[in-house]
C-alpha cells in the first residue's frame, strides 16, 4: 500500500501545476465559449453554440482560417527541406564547419517578437536595408509589410528564418547518428548521391521529420502571435490576420470573451486532429531505426 | 494610565507611519515615464500619507486588457489612465468610480475651470465619469525648409486639400531613376483621423447624436464627408504622394517627417515637443498649421483625442480617497503645465492657459499655440464633442482594415466606406 501511494504523492506537484494552468484554463476557455461575456466579466448571458455560429458565418474568421492554413503548409514545408538541405551541407567535413553551425543556430537564440523587430527594420520601406539594395541593384522599391501579397511573403521569410535553426540542428544530430556502413554500402551499390538522400538518408532520418513537423506545425499556429503583431499588425485588410491573432484580437483588443473561448476551442480541436492524423498514419510510415 | 498613554502614543506612531498605497497605471512611454514619475514624486511630497506606485503598463490597449484581468483577480490599481474611446466601455462597467461622484463631494475642487471643449467630451449626459488629463488634437505639421526648397511659401501651408494634392506634388523628388525618395505627407493609418475629418467637416460619426443623447445603434458615417476623405487619401497614395504606415505606427510617421522623406505629417499634438527637439537636431525648420479641409467644406472643429484618469472602485475606501488626491493634483494647473510643457499634450484648464499667456510662453512657443488655437476656434455641438460608442475599438479596426484594403487597391472609397459601416454597425450590435 505504501510503495503504492509514494509515486502518486511525488507525481502531486507536477499535476497541480498542469491542472492550475492547463486544465482548469481550458476547462474555463470550452466553458466560457458557450456564453456572452461583457468587458469585465461581471455581466454573462448564455448562448449556447451562438459564439460558434458567428464564427463560421464570419468572413473574417473564415479568411484567418485560411491564411493560418496558407502559412503554415508553406512555412512547414519550405522550413523542413530547407532545413534537411542546409543540414546535409553542414554534415560535409569541410573546414570552418563548425562556425557555420554556429552562426547558422543564431536566429534560434532570438525571440520571436525580436525577429520580427529585426525583419520590420530589415524590410522598412524608407530606412531599410532590404529597399536600399534591392534599389541599387534591381531599382525597384516595395512596401514590403503594407501591400498584397509582400506582407505574408515577408511574414512567411521571417518566420522560415526563424524557426529553421531548430530544425536543422535535429536533423544534424541525426545524420550524424546515421552508420557510415550503410552510406558505404549503397556507394558499393552504386547509387548516386540523389537517390542516397531521398531514398536512404531522408528515410533513416523520418522520425526526426515526424517530430519537427508537429513542432513546427504547433510553433507557426501558435508562436506566429508575436513576429505577425510586430511586423504587419495582421494587416493590411486582415489579410495576414491568422487564427491566433484573430483570437487575440477578439479576445484582448475588443475583449469579447466568450468569442474568444470559441476561437480558442476551435483551435483545440484543429490541433486534436493534427496530432491524431500524424500520429495514426504518420507512425506506420516512420522508420525506426 | 502612563502605560496607556505610552501604548496610545505607539499606536498613533504607527497609524501615522501606515501609508495608503495605491497603483497608477498609465501608458505615456519613453521620456514622459520619468516626466510622470517626477510629478508623482512632487504629489507624494505634498501628501505623505500617500504612496504611489507608478507604471507604465504599455499601451492603452494593455492597460484596457491587464485592469480587466487585474479587476477579474480581485487586485484592480487604483487610478489607471484610458484613451477617449474607452468612455463609454467604462461607463458601462459596472468597476469604476465616477470622478463626478467625488467631485460633488469635494468642495475644494472647482471643476468650472476646466476648458468646455474637454468636459464637453468626458461628460455623458452632464456627469464626468473620468478625470480629463492628457488631451490632443490632431495637427498639420510641415518642414519650412523643404517649403523654401521647392518654391512653397513657408507661411502659407496648405489649407484646402486641392493646396494639400499641390503641395505634395511640388514635394515629391525623384533619382534618375525614377525612384521616389522623397514626397509629400504621411499620416499614421490610424481612424482617429478619420473620426476628426468627419468632425472637421461638422458631421456626426454615430446616431443619437453621435451617442450623446442615447446609446448609438449604428453609423452615419457613409456620406460625402467621409468619401471626401478617403478620396483624398486613396488619391495621394495612388500618386505616390503619400506613404503609408503599418496600422497605428506613430513612431514609423515621425521617422518619415524628421529623416525629411516628407514634407508634410498629420500627427497628434502630443508630439509637438518631440518634433521640435527633433527638427532643430535634423536642421530644418518646422511649421504648424490647422488640418486643412475639403475644398468649399464649412469648418466643424476638431475632437480631442487623447486620455483621461479612471478610479477603479477598491474595497478600502480610503485608498479611493488617496487616489482621487492623485487625480485631483494631476489636474491641478502646476503639473497641467509641466506636462503641457514637456509633451504638448494641452492644459486642459482655462487658469493654467491663462497662466502661460501672462507669462509670454506662447509668444516664443507658436506651436503649442497652434494646438490650443485650433481647438478653441472649433465649433461646439455633438458633432465636435466627439462620438461615444462602446465598440469603438471595433469601430476603428473597422475603419482600419477597410482603408487598407482601399490603399492596397483592393477597394474603391465607396467600396471601402461601405465595408467599414457593415462591420462598424455589426461591432455596435454586438457590443455587451
Amino acid at each position: 500500500m505504501r510503495r503504492k501511494f509514494l509515486p502518486y504523492l511525488l507525481l502531486i506537484p507536477t499535476y497541480l501545476v498542469i491542472v492550475i494552468f492547463i486544465y482548469l484554463p481550458a476547462y474555463d476557455s470550452f466553458y466560457s465559449s458557450f456564453f456572452k461575456v461583457s468587458v469585465f466579466g461581471n455581466r454573462k448571458i448564455f448562448v449556447g453554440f451562438q459564439n460558434y455560429l458567428s464564427l463560421f458565418k464570419d468572413k473574417d474568421y473564415l479568411g484567418a482560417v485560411s491564411f493560418t492554413l496558407l502559412y503554415t503548409a508553406t512555412t512547414v514545408v519550405l522550413s523542413i527541406f530547407l532545413s534537411f538541405f542546409l543540414a546535409l551541407l553542414l554534415d560535409q567535413k569541410v573546414p570552418g564547419s563548425r562556425i557555420y553551425r554556429t552562426l547558422i543556430f543564431a536566429p534560434y537564440a532570438v525571440s520571436h517578437a525580436v525577429a520580427g523587430a529585426l525583419w520590420g527594420f530589415l524590410l522598412n520601406p524608407v530606412v531599410g536595408h532590404v529597399n536600399y539594395l534591392m534599389r541599387i541593384f534591381f531599382g525597384i522599391q516595395t512596401q514590403w509589410l503594407t501591400t498584397r501579397p509582400f506582407a505574408a511573403y515577408s511574414l512567411i521569410f521571417a518566420s522560415i528564418w526563424k524557426t529553421l535553426p531548430f530544425n536543422i540542428i535535429f536533423y544534424l544530430a541525426a545524420l550524424q547518428s546515421i552508420s557510415s556502413d550503410v552510406i558505404e554500402a549503397s556507394i558499393i551499390d552504386g547509387a548516386n548521391s540523389w537517390t542516397r538522400v531521398w531514398k536512404i538518408l531522408f528515410p533513416l532520418v523520418s522520425p526526426i521529420t515526424f517530430y519537427l513537423v508537429i513542432m513546427s506545425i504547433i510553433s507557426s499556429t501558435f508562436q506566429s502571435f508575436a513576429i505577425i503583431d510586430v511586423m504587419t499588425k495582421g494587416g493590411p485588410g486582415g489579410y495576414t490576420t491568422n487564427m491566433i491573432y484573430k483570437l487575440f484580437m477578439d479576445g484582448f483588443r475588443f475583449q469579447k470573451t466568450g468569442l474568444a473561448s470559441a476561437e480558442n476551442v476551435v483551435l483545440f480541436a484543429a490541433m486534436m486532429i493534427v496530432t491524431i492524423i500524424y500520429f495514426v498514419y504518420g507512425q506506420r510510415r516512420v522508420h525506426y531505426q | 494610565m502612563k502605560k496607556v498613554t505610552v501604548l496610545l502614543l505607539i499606536l498613533m506612531t504607527v497609524v501615522s507611519f501606515a501609508k495608503v498605497k495605491i497603483q497608477f497605471w498609465h501608458a505615456m512611454g519613453g521620456w514622459r515615464i520619468e516626466v510622470i514619475q517626477n510629478m508623482v514624486n512632487e504629489f507624494m511630497k505634498l501628501n505623505p500619507e500617500v504612496e504611489v506606485e507608478v507604471q507604465y503598463v504599455g499601451s492603452y490597449e494593455e492597460i484596457l486588457a491587464k485592469t480587466v484581468a487585474a479587476v477579474q483577480a480581485g487586485t484592480p490599481p487604483h487610478v489607471v489612465q484610458l484613451n477617449e474611446i474607452s468612455t463609454q466601455k467604462m461607463v458601462d462597467s459596472g468597476v469604476i468610480v465616477p470622478v463626478q461622484d467625488l467631485i460633488d463631494k469635494d468642495p475644494s475642487f472647482d471643476v468650472g475651470l476646466f476648458l468646455p471643449q474637454v468636459l464637453n467630451y468626458y461628460r455623458i449626459g452632464g456627469k464626468l465619469y473620468s478625470m480629463p488629463w492628457n488631451s490632443s488634437t490632431p495637427l498639420l505639421y510641415y518642414n519650412k525648409t523643404l517649403f523654401r526648397e521647392v518654391g512653397l511659401d513657408p507661411d502659407n501651408p496648405p489649407k484646402t486639400y486641392t493646396e494639400l494634392i499641390d503641395a505634395c506634388r511640388k514635394l515629391m523628388k525623384k533619382d534618375d531613376k525614377g525612384n521616389v525618395i522623397r514626397t509629400g505627407i504621411t499620416w499614421p493609418l490610424y481612424a482617429w483621423f478619420f473620426e476628426e475629418y468627419m468632425a472637421l467637416q461638422n458631421q456626426a460619426l454615430v446616431d443619437n447624436n453621435n451617442g450623446r443623447t442615447a446609446k448609438a445603434t449604428k453609423v452615419v458615417f457613409n456620406n460625402q464627408a467621409a468619401l471626401n476623405f478617403l478620396n483624398l487619401w486613396n488619391t495621394l497614395t495612388k500618386e505616390g504622394l503619400m506613404i503609408n504606415t503599418k496600422r497605428a505606427d506613430w513612431t514609423a510617421a515621425r521617422q518619415l517627417f524628421i529623416s525629411q522623406t516628407v514634407g508634410m505629417l498629420i500627427s497628434s499634438t502630443s508630439d509637438v515637443a518631440l518634433l521640435i527637439t527633433e527638427s532643430t537636431k535634423q536642421g530644418f525648420e518646422l511649421g504648424t498649421a490647422f488640418l486643412p479641409l475639403p475644398d468649399g467644406a464649412a469648418r466643424g472643429g476638431v475632437v480631442i483625442g487623447g486620455g483621461s484618469l479612471w478610479i477603479i472602485k477598491q474595497k478600502n475606501q480610503a485608498e479611493i480617497e488617496a487616489a482621487w488626491k492623485l487625480v485631483k493634483y494631476l489636474a491641478e494647473p502646476g503639473p497641467q503645465i509641466t506636462w503641457h510643457q514637456a509633451t504638448g499634450y494641452f492644459p486642459i484648464r482655462v487658469d493654467a492657459i491663462q497662466k502661460l499667456q501672462v507669462q509670454g510662453y506662447y509668444k516664443d512657443n507658436v506651436h503649442h499655440l497652434t494646438a490650443i488655437l485650433q481647438l478653441l476656434t472649433s465649433v461646439q455641438n455633438y458633432n465636435t464633442n466627439g462620438a461615444i460608442i462602446g465598440a469603438f475599438p471595433e469601430v476603428r479596426d473597422a475603419i482600419e482594415t477597410a482603408v487598407e484594403k482601399m490603399i492596397s487597391g483592393v477597394l474603391t472609397p465607396k467600396q471601402a466606406l461601405d465595408e467599414a459601416e457593415k462591420n462598424a454597425n455589426k461591432a455596435i450590435k454586438e457590443y455587451f
